[in-house]
């Protein structure tokens, strides 16, 4: 049994796993102990573990209240820690606010410019600050504002803790892609698709960002090569539902059948998400895909087969009353965002 | 007459060479690869003019201390003037174009010769090549020095077509031109190579690579000589080897050997395959030609059909590389199936060593995963155990979705022989889930920590009448701590209470926890956050009736007792769990423990007074 290790034992399990439920677990236990034998410095640890595992594969409730935690501690005693860490953890926080519709938008504002104000204090670029307002923008729907932010941070020098050139021009590729403008889209994506720009994360999220401005423009052909390839690069990480939302997208329109293999793939690592936005996203998608395989005449006594952990009690061979479960899922949260942002800008884009 | 010309390259040699050193190549020592893949390169060359040609490569060593010189020798086609110009101003351009052009370029054969000639810089000060061009011409001299200069000069003497490079050792690279050292390292990269390489100190010959194996070449004949095969992979890989998996591609333009680990891998090890390129080694680390649940076994794999990066140490990330990478896969796993098929035990021992591995590639596939899934090993309240023997147990599987939930149930659960499967461990939710998917006949239910209570023995209507009062002041006395009791008879009965949280208690507990310690405004932003789970966010308190103690605080209710009893198993049930209390618990627990003394003093008092 693992229910009496110390801390090190813990952290040292943890270091092993890669980021996942398991070593949550893990890393979670750790603070754990460390909280009770009152080891301070030791939870600070793991809680700075904890936030960048739980940021990375779907937790960013965990990863905000191990944050606050350690926000906390710091500002207490700030010689005790690393602010570079912990401010570098801030902007994972921040671009995850505007996930849960519960926080206002008010609350967002206000931490935006804590955020920016401790970056100033320890004498950062301000493109972060500029940066993360034209995202956070774009969450909001706001556009224009975003479009203003975006003139900004562009000016600024990059710094240390700038985002990555691949994340910046990913989240570039966004804003033309909300604008509408797929053309721009598919210019902003070049230095990614050629293989210039490349992180962790990029290009696994560009390629199935790029297939619906793809397919708007009639270049299936190359579309379909990037879907495989996307693909391959997300398949069983539940960091990208969001990007499973977008290749079952394309996939109702271009392959229904490719779509559904998807759909019953990636269906657990969704429904345990607890990134609202991405998990909204995702149902809003499944639902037109399911709708399209029903009228294929392959999918005739097609059952889905659903994950043991979903919480769908009807009858998995009726296609069509899964997909108004799926929809009416997404719309309940679309409309808690659309409150939020006091505008319709989430409802429409799961229209 | 000899016509001699000092030039000058047109690039900062020395900055090549630092670029080289510092981000090209991993270590000095792949200078010899370099000359080598250079020789066969120009050996291959040859035989397509002359089909059937015989080549060979020749290796001196002579002197000692500062003189120690290595010759290399091959006989393949040789460089003419214009050559050596081309192989110049290629690397002129490569340097013009920035780092980033050096290390990504696709090159010619004569670009790639000049840059793996560079390398020999890591270890030689001076740079002598002579070489006679197949097509004829003077035979040519060319000697570079790091600082950037060096001459070309037409020889004399006509030398018989094919190139010698000549390098005398630098004092720190001397360990590098030891015989016993040069020996092994061309064994480690010319293995496989197609024609003999010698090596000649003292007057004495060897050759290196005598014994290159057919089988490696056609892998279909590898299982027939098994001692073999694990012998050879111990020699070039390090580790002693037990059993091996022989990989093809429909082209036959990939294949080798996939041996498996003799020892389990830890997830995030790297994943190091040893890689021939035209049978030359590139890589002893590629990590990209497998994929990344493939973590079990270390290869020997040969293929014709990859793009080298400038280095020579790795793959280009392109289509085709992808497109052999799962291939491979796909052998390797039919390489499995055909274990589970034929020789179970082998598979089963593959297995226990490699639970992790067979899970992730299970969760990818569930073809698979029907495969091999009863051998899968599992945790349970039954201790470790094969998921084949788990279905053949019982109808229902219960697991939990977290370590957590696991800690919470599992003295419970075991103490009333219910089986639970801890799948907080990595892939094993998710593989709980899928299972009844590959199997028809097998349910799974994932169960959450308070629904253990399901197994508790309910207690009797009249029973619990009872207890009413009592109930009504712990419910209210846990209130606060958004608790709530239930009495329940459960084993063991030395347990006085179990104290279960379900997901959403548990997150509320740790928001309230970081919202003691945070800053207002996080404070408020978890607040926020807290409201909209508070409904469904309650943690029970499981009384036990089969405990003695317990049925006494529940059969008579005292309005001043019961509540604090109440309150003290709630945060004894917190300790016991090793879950950290906030500051209100805190506090109950110090003023119960004031207030328990307090009462024993002064019942000793009343006693006394008594007698």
């Amino acid at each position: 049994m693992k229910t009496e290790m110390d801390f090190e034992d813990l952290m040292e399990e943890a270091y092993q796993l890669p980021n996942g439920p398991a070593k949550l677990g893990f890393l979670e236990e750790a603070a754990r102990v460390a909280d009770v034998n009152g080891m301070v410095e030791e939870a600070y640890e793991a809680r700075s573990e904890i936030v960048d595992a739980a940021t990375f594969c779907g937790y960013p409730m965990k990863a905000l209240i191990a944050f606050s935690w350690q926000l906390g501690k710091f500002d207490q005693q700030p010689e005790l820690y690393d602010e570079e860490t912990l401010l570098w953890s801030y902007k994972w926080i921040l671009g995850k606010m505007p996930d849960f519709p519960e926080i206002s938008r008010d609350k967002i504002m206000e931490l935006l410019e804590d955020f920016g104000a401790r970056f100033k204090s320890y004498g950062y670029s301000e493109r972060s600050y500029w940066y993360y307002r034209f995202r956070i923008f774009m969450d909001f729907g706001e556009l224009e504002e975003s479009g203003r932010s975006y003139d900004k941070f562009r000016t600024l020098d990059r710094d240390f803790m700038s985002d990555c050139e691949a994340c910046e021009q990913d989240e570039i590729m966004r804003y033309f892609l909300l604008k509408g403008d797929d053309e721009k889209v598919l210019e902003v994506a070049q230095p990614i698709l050629k293989g210039r720009m490349s992180c962790a994360e990029i290009p696994h999220l560009t390629l199935s960002e790029i297939l619906m401005p793809l397919y708007r423009l009639g270049r299936t052909a190359e579309a379909d090569k990037h879907q495989t390839k996307g693909y391959r690069l997300i398949k069983g990480q539940n960091d990208f539902v969001q990007s499973f939302a977008e290749q079952m997208d394309y996939l109702t329109r271009t392959n229904p059948a490719k779509g559904i293999d998807i759909l019953e793939e990636t269906l657990m690592l969704a429904a345990d998400h607890e990134d609202a936005y991405a998990k909204m996203m995702y149902y809003a998608k499944a639902a037109p895909l399911l709708r399209r395989w029903a009228e294929e005449k392959e999918s005739e006594g097609y059952r889905m087969r659903l994950p043991a952990s979903f919480s769908y009690e009807g009858d998995p061979g009726d296609l069509l009353k899964l997909a108004d479960y799926f929809a009416e899922h997404a719309q309940t949260v679309a409309a808690k965002f659309d409150q939020r942002n006091g505008n319709r800008h989430v409802s429409s884009l799961i229209e | 007459m000899t016509a001699s010309n000092e030039y000058r390259f047109q690039v900062n040699l020395s900055g090549m060479i630092q670029i080289l050193s510092n981000h090209l190549y991993s270590s000095p020592k792949v200078f010899l690869r370099e000359l080598m893949q250079n020789a066969t390169d120009a050996i291959t060359a040859r035989k397509e003019v002359e089909p059937g040609y015989q080549g060979e490569a020749r290796i001196e060593l002579t002197g000692t201390g500062d003189q120690l010189t290595m010759m290399v020798e091959d006989n393949g086609v040789g460089l003419t003037e214009a050559d050596i110009h081309e192989f110049l101003a290629m690397i002129g351009q490569s340097s013009k174009r920035g780092q980033q052009a050096l290390l990504d370029g696709e090159t010619s054969f004569i670009g790639r010769f000049g840059i793996g000639l560079l390398s020999c810089f890591m270890v030689s000060h001076e740079i002598v090549m002579l070489t006679q061009s197949i097509k004829g011409g003077p035979s040519m001299e060319w000697r570079g020095k790091p600082d950037g200069t060096y001459t070309i000069r037409q020889l004399d003497t006509q030398l018989s077509p094919g190139t010698k490079v000549y390098l005398r050792c630098t004092p720190d690279a001397a360990h590098y031109f030891e015989t016993e050292y040069v020996k092994e390292a061309l064994f480690y990269y010319g293995a496989l190579l197609p024609y003999p390489v010698t090596l000649i100190h003292d007057g004495v010959q060897s050759v290196v690579n005598q014994d290159s194996p057919i089988w490696l070449t056609r892998p279909e004949l590898a299982r027939s000589c098994r001692a073999e095969v694990l012998a050879f992979g111990e020699r070039l890989l390090g580790e002693k080897f037990q059993d091996f998996i022989t990989l093809t591609t429909a082209s036959g333009r990939t294949g080798g050997i996939a041996y498996v680990l003799p020892h389990a891998v830890n997830l995030n090890a790297k994943r190091s395959h040893r890689v021939y390129l035209k049978r030359m080694l590139i890589s002893e680390k590629a990590e990209n030609i497998l994929p990344e649940w493939a973590f079990f076994v270390k290869c020997l794999i040969w293929t014709d059909e990859l793009q080298p990066t400038a280095s020579r140490e790795h793959f280009y990330e392109n289509e085709k590389l992808e497109e052999v990478r799962s291939e491979l896969g796909d052998v390797l796993r039919m390489g499995l199936a055909d274990m589970a098929e034929n020789q179970i035990e082998r598979l089963q021992k593959l297995i226990r060593l490699h639970a992790l591995s067979m899970k992730a590639l299970a969760v990818q596939d569930q073809a698979f995963y029907a495969m091999i899934h009863r051998w899968l090993p599992f945790e349970t309240t039954r201790g470790h155990r094969e998921l084949g023997e788990l279905i053949d147990e019982g109808d229902t599987l219960y697991y939990t979705g977290s370590i957590d939930e696991y800690r919470q149930i599992h003295h419970v659960a075991s103490a009333q022989s219910m089986l639970v499967v801890n799948a907080g461990y990595i892939y094993d939710k998710e593989l709980m889930a899928m299972l009844p998917v590959i199997l028809n006949n097998v349910q799974t239910e994932r169960i959450e920590p308070d629904e253990v209570s399901m197994t508790f023995t309910d207690v009797a209507p009249a029973e619990r009448n009872q207890y009413y009062d009592a109930l009504r002041l712990a419910d209210s006395a846990l209130q606060r701590f958004r608790c709530r009791a239930e009495v329940k008879g459960f084993k063991p009965s030395d347990l006085p209470v179990l104290f279960t949280l379900s997901q959403e208690s548990s997150t509320l507990r740790a928001l309230e926890k970081a919202s003691e310690e945070s800053t207002d405004l996080f404070s408020s932003v978890l607040g926020s956050l807290s409201a909209g789970i508070n409904s469904a966010g309650y943690s029970t308190l499981y009384l036990n009736v089969n405990n003695p103690i317990i049925k006494r605080v529940l059969t008579s209710p005292d309005n001043q007792m019961t509540p604090i009893a109440i309150e003290m198993l709630y945060v004894n049930a917190l300790m016991m769990g090793h879950y950290a209390m906030n500051k209100q618990e805190l506090e109950v627990l110090n003023q119960g423990i004031v207030r328990f003394i307090d009462w024993g003093l002064r019942a000793n008092m009343n006693h006394e007074g008594d007698a």
